[in-house]
């Protein structure tokens, strides 16, 4: 039988590993991570199709029980109305009869989701003994070690540079590409454990294969009998059966892509999977024949069943009730008084949801107040050195590479604070080598283990540490041309559609998570900022726009700001509420006054967002409750993050002002009539939307298939190499959100529906800028995000229907 | 001798507690958890109360509920008030965090129930005058343990980790009942006092029968204490919620070593038992020190912590240290406890890793400095607190012990010799090393002066002893100096295979699933 097959190539080989990589999305390390749409690899293909997919490859479910959408029917929250509308808009060779016949189907069964079986499989329904555990342990093992940011103080290889094990590398640069494959070697040839658990002679299997990846993928391929047609899902499915571990590996190919270089990690990952599977084939050789049948299988197309049909329509339905919500929210009457001729002050905040609260709270407190949605980076490409520190990290979406560097302004004064601070550093980290290094560790618990009573007293008491004090205002290194510093906070300015009417003060904030004890904080912070708070951000921008320079320049452009306008930088606490202002950057003794009155604001804005929160947080009674969480070492869910997050409104802001968009809407600030070749819209649809898109499909996946998609329970969190969590033990490094982040212990706290992107613009220029962008008509086109036109009352008229055409958003 | 009562109050209250638990809602028990919260630390006041108590009236043993010497009674002394306020604290600590951490989770009623009920246990077993009330606390710690290792019943890793635990706990209970049968029979009486007296007078049994007693004793209290070639099972229970971890590891691990110190002057009797854990202790220290260098993910490194930090203790305990035994028992419980609940952090802390720049790495000369300064500060700082606050003469076996310690204070004057080290950067390091060499001197002192009366002293060493001794100080002198220059041998193409056979933690996991068929899966067709 195997001879009959045609023996795939090394070309081919390299094809198929290079196509499968690409189904695996990447994964950020934790120190500064951002949501990732899981379904980035299968963007192409539509829902039933990735579940048709994704079920073959990895035996997951791509959407909810039937019995969520039964509840739902049954409630009345997806009409028949909705059933009958994502009844029509799936292709007419999937349709039902009926909604009837829909409705039936919400209420039977789903079949369970069975993965084609690896030899691993196999071999354990074959020995009785748990090989796909064996073999995830031993790639745990390994990985843990090859992906370590410095947690381990011997490295499993010395990194590039001098020193042993420096740390957290912010680009895959430093990883030399291909070199994944020779370190595992160099650990499976010396490792016992898998003749220990019964696979002889391992070790000396991988020692007489290729120390090349390719040419022992090529071997084991053409030992595994795997034909051409098979290779695609086949290696999906091995990369999928590494969980995190490949998806980190295709980070490092992200990063390097990003510099225009490439990395094999993930290639190798492949290559290393495949080789315990021929171990396994060679070890029960018996099991040859049903190993070809699951070769047989994987050669068939994906194509999906009619469960994978119906659960798209079922999702489609549960969308288009939101859609329904949102239309109605927008439609009805508001008391939002009418603006005054000059608002008193302009608060800027980013897009994201939990923002919308905070906005929403701020412009009840005065008629006055006007706030701004603006992706939280505020436009510059920033990577920062923060004070004291030797690295530079980025400050930036991570779809975009970083054009200008900042550090913190550094005066006389300042310089030899920095060198204290560096040397604290470096005495501080000393003392924690000093802390688990072999033999010091036991000097260090006799002489400092008691002063540990006092630190468990502290925190278990919620005694706060003393936050340090905010860096210095930062300063652009190298600095840049007065032509560019112009024209970058003309762009900007443009982008926030902020052109005329500035008020006397202008708030630009950035947001940014006060929680402790929290491997994922990271995730809490600006997305836009790829994981940092939006503070360095804020405060360049302010910088610029308080340069009397860039004024000038700004007025010769035809932009003239008024004298007395002050922008004021701020970074909003989004666990507390809290917004610190830097109004020390530059000093305006003019606006004393006007910053006192702010301070006030915001803390009256503060109490009411706070409030509204406080009813979502469980356990909380309060608004003042709500401090004390942010700093308890063993609170699991200070904030909700994102969670809930649904929709996606570029509009003035006017249309959705004193509308109650319970934390669950990005809000981008866009007046179409203002940009005048839609060269802000293509922004907007290009890089926030997306952005937007990862986010509310990152929840949407670790809720739907939390085991694959997402982090697991917090609870048993081990953080691995500083750079992810395994649950337990080991097991697969885990990626995505954990669970105790959508659910509340209750109930599910994300309803796991696709984004709705509702925009205020002429359908025709949407139409031109998806026809330019293929990557972005195609999420739309398959249904990954929702497209709504808003007509020029800001109601919902026009839905997007594929293909580039557009439909009336409600039917005749 | 009715004084002694005191010492069942801080048991009796966790109990309570653990019945209230189990009795509440199973989840969100919110009104339940605060009466929790204030047992535990009521407990702890109890366990303050004893010391009092014991300050004012001295030690003592409850009259026994019981029959033929077998029984029920508690021991109030400085030993059993040490473990109970440190048990006491530890639990508040674990308690406050559980009623948090866990909030939402289906059943923790019961997971708080079973915490309790763990600390209750471990709180007879520290204070337990009766052989037969200490080997009922023993098995009742491990028993309520496990419950806790299976919190989530359903996972794989759980029950094949629990299930290793579990075959040595069970062989651990089977030397501690030989032990104590021949001990109650030997001696005459299960009081725990009256044998330790007879002990110290010279042994009322004959030679055989201590040394048989004393080496069961050694085997429970090395199996509990996750020592080599037994050590696996620690490093695999990370698979329930992190309060058990820091209450495995900075409270019922200890179990091992106050067995020891508590049969101190039993094991006195017997010196090749006492160079069997000296052995094996130090040992499983400097293995368990270097697998821990390789490990990448928080808590497992820092299981691997509690192992060498146990070896080492029982180290102390083989050099007849027991002050410092139970010195180390108390710092390390309350480093552990911290560390595993605060272990969310190791991302921040990783992440500030490289923006303090290359970490400058010592040569030979400076390592060579180091060492020299270290032994200055050695003896400056040792001689000088002995003249400063009379504290007893140092025994050899002492002495010894400071010495290794000082090579690990010396990889701190190391880091700040380096060349490319700032001097301000050599400054700060000396200063805290200097420091860390007074914090523990000091620690030291107060430990011997303040156990004079409970334990005994360290006795002369003979030629067997020098030789341990000797032996240890060189082994440890070795394994600083490596680490002290651990970049520079570290990634030789030799050292790859060390490096894999140490991560794996010499194979003990791999051997014990094979033996207890921990990767079973189910078989089909």
């Amino acid at each position: 039988m195997i001879t009959t097959r045609a023996q795939p190539t090394l070309a081919s080989i390299q094809a198929a590993a290079k196509a499968a990589g690409t189904m695996i999305p990447p994964a950020w390390p934790l120190a500064s991570t951002v949501a990732v749409n899981p379904f980035l690899g299968q963007a192409g293909l539509g829902l039933p199709e990735t579940a048709a997919l994704l079920e073959r490859v990895a035996g997951v479910r791509v959407c909810m029980p039937r019995s969520w959408f039964e509840a739902k029917i049954d409630r009345g929250a997806i009409t028949d109305a909705d059933l009958a509308a994502a009844l029509a808009a799936a292709p007419a060779k999937d349709r039902l009869e009926s909604v009837t016949a829909l409705k039936a189907m919400a209420k039977a069964a789903h079949r369970v989701p069975l993965a084609l079986p690896t030899v691993a499989h196999l071999a354990a329904r074959h020995s009785g003994l748990d090989w796909p555990g064996i073999i995830t342990d031993r790639i745990g093992v390994w990985a843990g070690a090859e992906f370590d940011a410095g947690q381990a103080l011997w490295a499993a290889a010395r990194p590039p540079g001098t020193g042993p094990a420096t740390g957290v590398v912010t680009s895959s640069s430093a990883y030399p590409s291909g070199s994944a494959y020779p370190s595992w070697r160099r650990f499976a040839t010396h490792d016992l454990t898998p003749e220990i658990a019964g696979l002889q002679g391992f070790a000396a299997r991988v020692q007489a294969l290729p120390e090349r990846a390719e040419e022992a993928l090529e071997i084991v391929v053409r030992r595994l009998g795997l034909s051409d047609a098979a290779l695609p899902t086949c290696f999906h499915a091995m990369l999928m059966s590494m969980g995190g571990w490949a998806q980190a590996a295709r980070w490092r190919l992200w990063q390097a892509e990003m510099s225009g270089g490439t990395d094999d990690t993930l290639f190798d990952l492949l290559a290393i999977r495949l080789v315990y599977e021929d171990a396994l084939l060679a070890r029960y050789a018996a099991l040859r024949p049903l190993w070809d049948d699951a070769c047989q299988a994987h050669a068939v197309p994906v194509s999906p069943a009619e469960d994978h049909v119906v659960d798209a329509i079922l999702q489609e339905a549960a969308e288009r009730a939101e859609q329904r919500g949102l239309a109605a929210l927008l439609a009805a009457p508001t008391t939002m008084a009418a603006p005054r001729n000059r608002s008193s002050l302009q608060a800027a905040f980013c897009i994201d949801v939990r923002s919308e609260v905070f906005r929403r709270a701020l412009e009840s407190v005065d008629a006055g107040i006007e706030t701004i949605g603006f992706a939280g980076f505020f436009g510059l490409p920033l990577s920062h050195r923060r004070f004291g520190s030797s690295v530079s990290e980025a400050h930036l979406p991570v779809l975009l590479s970083p054009g200008i560097g900042t550090c913190v302004a550094v005066t006389p004064e300042l310089e030899a604070k920095e060198a204290q601070v560096q040397v604290l550093a470096r005495a501080k980290r000393a003392w924690k080598r000093f802390r688990i290094a072999a033999v010091s560790s036991f000097a260090f618990v006799e002489a400092a283990g008691p002063v540990y009573a006092g630190k468990l007293l502290q925190d278990s008491l919620r005694i706060a540490r003393p936050s340090p004090a905010p860096d210095p205002a930062p300063r652009l290194d190298p600095a840049i041309g007065h032509e560019q510093r112009v024209a970058t906070a003309l762009a900007v300015l443009r982008a926030m559609s902020m052109t005329s009417d500035f008020a006397r003060i202008v708030l630009l904030s950035g947001h940014g998570a006060h929680v402790v004890n929290n491997p994922h904080a990271s995730a809490l912070h600006c997305g836009a900022c790829g994981g940092q708070t939006g503070e360095v951000s804020a405060r360049v921008l302010a910088g610029l726009l308080n340069d009397p320079a860039v004024r000038e320049g700004l007025a010769d452009a035809g932009l003239a700001l008024p004298p007395d306008t002050f922008f004021v930088a701020g970074l909003h606490d989004t666990t507390t509420d809290t917004v610190t202002l830097f109004d020390q950057d530059v000093a305006s003794p003019a606006h004393t006054n006007d910053m006192a009155q702010l301070r006030d604001w915001l803390a009256q804005a503060a109490r009411l967002a706070r409030t509204e929160r406080a009813l979502r947080l469980p356990r909380a009674k309060d608004e003042s409750d709500i401090a004390v969480r942010s700093r308890d070492w063993a609170e699991i869910r200070a904030e909700w993050g994102l969670a809930g997050c649904k929709a996606f409104i570029a509009a003035p802001r006017r249309r959705t002002a004193g509308r109650d968009l319970a934390g669950r809407a990005f809000l981008h600030s866009y007046e179409w009539a203002e940009d005048k070749d839609f060269g802000i819209l293509e922004l907007i649809l290009t890089a926030p939307v997306v952005v937007a898109s990862w986010i509310s499909l990152q929840y949407y996946g670790s809720t739907v298939a939390p085991d694959v998609f997402g982090a697991g329970n917090k609870l048993l969190h081990n953080v691995v190499g500083g750079m992810g969590v395994l649950e337990g033990n080991g097991g697969p490094l885990r990626v995505g959100l954990p669970w105790q982040s959508v659910h509340d212990g209750e109930k599910l706290i994300h309803d796991p529906v696709r984004l709705t992107v509702a925009i205020e613009a002429p359908c025709a220029a949407m139409t031109d800028i998806l026809a330019r962008h293929p990557g972005v008509r195609t999420l739309f086109d398959q249904h990954w995000m929702h497209l709504l036109a808003l007509d020029d009352n800001g109601q919902i008229a026009w839905r997007y229907a594929g293909h580039l055409t557009w439909e009336p958003a409600v039917p005749a | 001798m009715l004084h002694a009562f005191i010492a069942t109050a801080p048991a009796l209250l966790l109990l309570a507690a653990a019945v209230h638990a189990h009795t509440g809602p199973m989840m969100r028990p919110a009104r339940r958890m605060v009466g929790v919260g204030w047992a535990a630390l009521a407990a702890t006041a109890m366990a303050v109360a004893g010391i009092v108590l014991l300050v004012i009236h001295g030690p003592a043993t409850t009259p026994l509920l019981g029959w033929a010497g077998l029984g029920f009674s508690w021991r109030l002394d400085a030993l059993s008030v040490t473990m109970q306020m440190l048990v006491g604290f530890i639990g508040w600590v674990v308690l406050r965090y559980s009623a948090i951490y866990l909030d939402g989770e289906p059943r923790q009623g019961p997971f708080m129930g079973w915490i309790c009920a763990t600390l209750a246990a471990v709180l007879v077993l520290v204070s337990a005058g009766n052989l037969a009330l200490l080997m009922v606390a023993w098995v009742a710690t491990s028993l309520c343990l496990h419950k806790l290792l299976l919190f989530y019943p359903e996972r794989a890793p759980a029950q094949r980790a629990a299930r290793k635990k579990f075959l040595f706990a069970r062989v651990a209970d089977m030397a501690l009942l030989m032990a104590c049968v021949l001990l109650w029979v030997g001696y005459g009486t299960g009081d725990i006092g009256s044998i330790l007296a007879i002990a110290r007078q010279g042994g009322g049994a004959g030679p055989f029968l201590n040394i048989a007693a004393a080496a069961l004793i050694a085997v429970a209290a090395l199996l509990k204490s996750a020592q080599f070639p037994t050590h696996g099972w620690l490093t695999e229970v990370m698979e329930t919620p992190t309060p058990v971890s820091a209450l495995l590891h900075a409270g019922v691990i200890n179990a091992g070593g106050f067995l020891l110190i508590r049969f101190a002057d039993l094991l006195l009797l017997t010196p090749g038992v006492l160079a069997l854990l000296a052995i094996v202790g130090g040992f499983t220290a400097l293995f368990a020190g270097l697998v821990m260098l390789t490990q990448p993910a928080i808590k497992t490194s820092l299981a691997w912590s509690t192992i060498g930090q146990m070896g080492f203790m029982i180290l102390q305990c083989g050099l007849a240290l027991f002050p410092l035994a139970l010195l180390h028992i108390v710092a390390h419980s309350l480093y552990k406890a911290h560390a595993f609940l605060a272990s969310g952090g190791a991302v921040e802390q990783v992440a500030s890793i490289p923006r303090a720049g290359p970490v400058a790495v010592p040569n030979g000369m400076a390592v060579a400095k180091a060492f020299g300064l270290g032994i200055v500060i050695y003896l400056l700082i040792g001689l000088g607190m002995g003249f400063a606050f009379g504290f007893p003469p140092k025994s050899p076996q002492s002495i010894a012990m400071g010495a290794i310690l000082i090579f690990g204070v010396a990889y701190l004057i190391a880091q700040g010799l380096a060349d490319s080290a700032p001097a301000k950067l050599t400054l700060y390091t000396a200063a805290s090393a200097t420091m860390t060499a007074v914090g523990y001197f000091t620690l030291q002192g107060l430990a011997e002066v303040l156990l004079s009366t409970t334990l005994p002293a360290t006795p002369p060493p003979g030629a067997l002893e020098w030789t341990l001794m000797t032996l240890a100080v060189v082994s440890f002198g070795l394994a600083a100096m490596a680490q002290a220059m651990f970049p520079l041998w570290a990634y030789h193409p030799a050292a790859a295979g060390l490096r894999v056979h140490l991560t794996n933690g010499f194979y003990a996991n791999a051997l014990l699933d094979r033996l207890t068929g921990g990767w079973r899966a189910a078989k089909s067709s």
